[in-house]
């Protein structure tokens, strides 16, 4: 009896090593069936290009020599520098972290009225670049600059930031928590506190770390408003001064600075996970009465939507009739818009490409391997346009012999570089809707690897695949700091004429080319507002669809 | 004929040996359950053979093929192996009908076999519909259907009832079976559920901590298990010590005739005794002889009941774990009742 339940093999702790390659069965056939070599070559690959401006920067700063560069990063300037980006980079996350999660709260659990509509209003203004925010404020009051106008126009052009995660994490939490905590004696506010801003923590930390990326990358909404930041200044440093050395010594303290908050935040992330134990039936909360509340947070939400939304467009549509018939150049505003469009295109499809085999290696293989590939693909979040944009642009004109230098691949490719982190949170999003188990069927039902990656995995992953490549779009569309660093000679996008006319006072002028954008940015918006605030629920359906029924 | 063969499989998983050397061999036409409870590695020896795990060493051999060895490893798609996952895992952006037809090649697709198929599972006119708009039940016939079309030279099922209702599980599991006969095909059905596995197969292969402890017919397995653990894995068992003499065994619960099989390996002495609880009566305390004891627990399930018995024994035998007694229909004593047990022979003994 005892022969056949004790195993008969010695015991494991201290194995022997690995038996030599080439052996055939034993254990290297198990392990070549776990690693898709061909998956992590090319991860690799993508994870080299996404570095290539890094390392450029690297390699100029150690061109300009270590001394220059180190007396170029200590003096007065630097600190001043730091000290305007880090005021303004606390104020406004704490500010939009407010923001964001108390229209998510009012929005997701309470009886607003007219919840549907809000919902959307809110969002929009992420359509809307924030140099153009900015330019309808300036462009009216010449009072409106500096720290204060930085803070307001950042705030207004930001907080759909962490809005957006925090709602979806409102609507996906677990109802039962704060059902329980209420029966076990917490009352509304340490239950809100204890339970449902615990569960939307993530979320909230997530946006408050976007909105500090996004205010470290910002350089056209701050030059209009006379607003000096490490970005702005590395922008004049280059383009104007020519200074290399300078924008160099600046650029690598930028990215310190970057890699800190994302540090930061992945810190603060690691203490303390949200877990929804089990599957639940999609079940809400009876939402929150206002009451006598609700005609100050209806308030509250007009002047909202009125600041973020309503002043650029108003602005814009003001200065359009202020500068009379002539101002619509007729000729130039498709073209740019064609320009974009294309470039928007190109960099869309580029990333998402670059995004598959990076997600598909991070969903289907976990390992230690693709763990580093994938964190290596985020250091591209601690390089600001500007930096990745200088870096490609002085590169290519003094270490390739201008070869791409002002071209349109160069320009993609630093669109691709710079965006590629959203194109890798749509792609993962879309490949968890198609889970594993379904390519394992499919291939037992005589299908190889090609055509189950066809006919199941891209199929199923398609609607998140859309929405990776909006995601790249809009933001190509609304960008303005790395095109007027790589923009091709004679070419013109809609941010860059826009720019252009902006920075002659031709308002007038200027005026359409932000409407255009905005419209062009809001269908993509529209799109990516569908595929990611669909509930928990509809998003997990094709597996959870299976259990319930 | 045999069908699959399995030999010296092995696998782990980082370190943790998950199966340890398995032999089983799988008859033409007939469908084997491979029994186990969760953690055992059915599912690891399921997913070997449909060729979505490499063994570590051993070898499947499938019709004859070797389709992994030491001889070469033939991939999932050219297994030919239908495989029926426990939630069904239908293609949820395909109709019903593109689920049957995945498999096929294109033209035949949209020919009369997916719908034949479809009548055959009960869903005759169902093939428009996506597999949300359907029942637990009706996903799992799909899942069925789409792995007979394509001719399967074997068909997989892990643990395929395990998410339906208790009510819908024993119509879903006899239709399983009718047209897997019907369809000619060998199955192999992956269960910790024992009444599924006694009821559904013509083989129970049990499967313990990696390795197969045994591989009977269902009576074989309940009646002659090959060790005590078996027998308390499979069904409701009292092990009881006992004295081995020339005619029978001497225990608590009597003199007890050993099974005629399994008499000749035996040595005479003390051994551990299979008493199953439908082997033993129980009446009020009368006169007779038998062992008299107390209800200590009762559980009415409608068409049995299972009363459990504590022994009214000597002090020097005390303490010892109560009988458990199967009737048919419901027991007249009340808790605490003083009643008297008799057990039927022949019973299965091991040298302890």
């Amino acid at each position: 009896m005892a022969s056949t339940s004790a195993p008969s093999r010695p015991a494991t702790p201290g194995r022997p090593a690995p038996p030599p390659a080439g052996r055939p069965g034993g254990e290297d056939r198990a392990r070549r069936a776990r690693r898709p070599v061909p998956l992590i070559a090319i991860s690799a690959l993508v994870a080299a290009l996404l570095t290539l401006p890094l390392i450029f920067l690297l390699i100029e700063a150690s061109g300009a020599g270590a001394s220059a560069v180190s007396h170029l990063i200590f003096r007065r300037l630097t600190a001043d520098l730091l000290w305007n980006t880090v005021k303004l980079t606390v104020v406004v996350t704490v500010l939009c972290a407010i923001i964001g999660t108390a229209a998510a709260w009012c929005v997701e659990r309470t009886d607003l009225p007219g919840r549907r509509i809000w919902e959307i209003l809110v969002v929009v203004p992420l359509a809307i670049p924030d140099f153009v925010v900015s330019f309808g404020w300036a462009s009216l009051w010449n009072w409106f600059s500096g720290f204060h106008g930085a803070v307001v126009v950042m705030t207004l052009a930001v907080y759909p930031l962490v809005y957006l995660p925090v709602a979806a994490s409102f609507r996906a939490a677990d109802p039962g928590q704060e059902e329980v905590a209420r029966s076990l004696g917490a009352g509304r506010v340490r239950t809100f506190f204890r339970i449902t801003l615990a569960q939307a923590r993530g979320a909230i930390l997530g946006g408050c770390l976007l909105v500090a990326m996004v205010l470290l990358a910002e350089y056209g909404a701050f030059e209009i408003l006379g607003y000096q930041t490490f970005t702005t200044e590395i922008f004049s440093e280059f383009s104007l001064s020519f200074s290399v050395p300078a924008a160099c010594a600046l650029s690598l303290v930028l990215v310190a600075l970057s890699l800190l908050v994302l540090t930061g935040d992945g810190l603060a992330r690691g203490r303390g996970r949200v877990s929804r134990s089990g599957t639940l039936a999609a079940r809400k909360l009876a939402p929150r009465r206002l009451g006598k509340a609700t005609l100050p947070v209806l308030a509250g939400f007009a002047l909202l939507v009125g600041l973020a939304l309503g002043m650029p467009i108003a602005s814009s549509v003001y200065w359009m009739f202020e500068g009379g018939a002539h101002a619509i150049s007729g000729v130039a505003l498709p073209a740019a818009a064609l320009t974009t469009g294309g470039y928007g295109l190109a960099a869309g499809v580029l990333d998402t490409l670059l995004a598959l085999p990076v997600a598909l290696l991070a969903i289907r293989h976990p390992s230690r391997i693709r763990l580093l590939l994938e964190r290596t693909t985020y250091l591209v979040l601690a390089m600001p346009g500007v930096v990745a944009a200088f870096a490609l642009s002085y590169f290519t004109q003094h270490y390739a012999n201008d070869f791409g230098y002002q071209t349109a691949p160069l320009l993609v490719l630093c669109y691709a570089v710079m965006f590629f982190p959203l194109a890798l949170v749509g792609v993962k999003a879309s490949l968890a809707r198609a889970p594993a188990s379904l390519d394992d069927m499919a291939r037992s039902l005589g299908q190889n690897r090609i055509n189950v990656l066809f006919r199941v995995t891209l199929r199923l992953a398609a609607p998140g695949l859309i929405a990776a490549f909006c995601l790249v779009f809009l933001s190509v569309v609304t960008e303005l700091t790395a095109t007027l660093l790589l923009i091709p000679t004679g070419a013109q996008t809609l941010s860059s004429q826009f720019w252009a006319y902006e920075s002659n006072l031709s308002y007038g002028q200027a005026a359409p080319f932000a409407l255009v954008m905005i419209a062009i940015a809001a269908v993509p918006s529209y799109v990516l507002g569908r595929f990611f605030n669909r509930p928990a629920s509809s998003t997990a359906a094709p597996a959870e669809g299976m259990l319930i029924t | 004929m045999t069908q699959l063969a399995i030999s010296g499989l092995t696998k782990s998983f980082s370190g943790r040996t998950v199966l340890d050397h398995v032999e089983l061999q799988v008859p033409q036409n007939s469908l084997t359950a491979i029994l186990g409870p969760s953690g055992s590695g059915k599912t690891t020896l399921l997913r070997v053979i449909a060729g979505f795990e490499h063994a570590d060493s051993g070898t499947v051999t499938l019709g004859g093929t070797v389709v992994d060895g030491p001889g070469g490893y033939q991939p999932s798609e050219r297994r030919r192996i239908g495989y029926v996952p426990q939630e069904g895992s239908l293609f949820p952006h395909l109709t019903v009908a593109g689920n049957v037809g995945f498999g096929l090649p294109r033209r035949e697709r949209r020919g009369a076999a997916v719908g034949d198929l479809l009548d055959a599972v009960g869903l005759a006119g169902l093939g428009g519909r996506y597999p949300h708009q359907l029942s637990g039940g009706q996903q799992q016939r799909v899942s069925l259907a789409r792995a007979l079309a394509i001719k399967p030279s074997l068909v997989l099922l892990d643990e395929p009832f395990g998410s339906l209702d208790a009510s819908l599980r024993a119509t879903i599991r006899a239709d399983v079976k009718r047209l897997l006969r019907e369809a000619g095909a060998t199955a192999v059905l992956v269960t910790h559920d024992q009444d599924e596995a006694l009821s559904v197969a013509d083989q129970v292969a049990v499967l313990r901590e990696g390795v197969i402890a045994q591989c009977a017919a269902p009576l074989d397995l309940y009646t002659q298990p090959a060790d005590p653990e078996l027998a308390l894995f499979v069904g409701e068992a009292n092990l009881v010590a006992g004295v081995l003499g020339d005619e029978a065994v001497e225990t608590i619960l009597g003199s007890l005739p050993v099974h005629a099989g399994t008499r000749a390996g035996l040595s005479p002495g003390p051994v551990t005794v299979l008493v199953r609880p439908e082997q033993i009566d129980i009446a009020a305390r009368n006169g007779r002889r038998g062992l008299h004891g107390k209800i200590v627990a009762y559980g009415y399930h409608g068409h049995d009941a299972v009363v459990h018995v504590s022994p009214e024994l000597p002090d020097s035998e005390a303490g010892a774990p109560a009988i458990v007694v199967r009737t048919l229909g419901g027991c007249d004593f009340p808790a605490g009742a003083p009643v008297t047990l008799h057990a039927r022979g022949p019973v299965l003994a091991w040298n302890q």
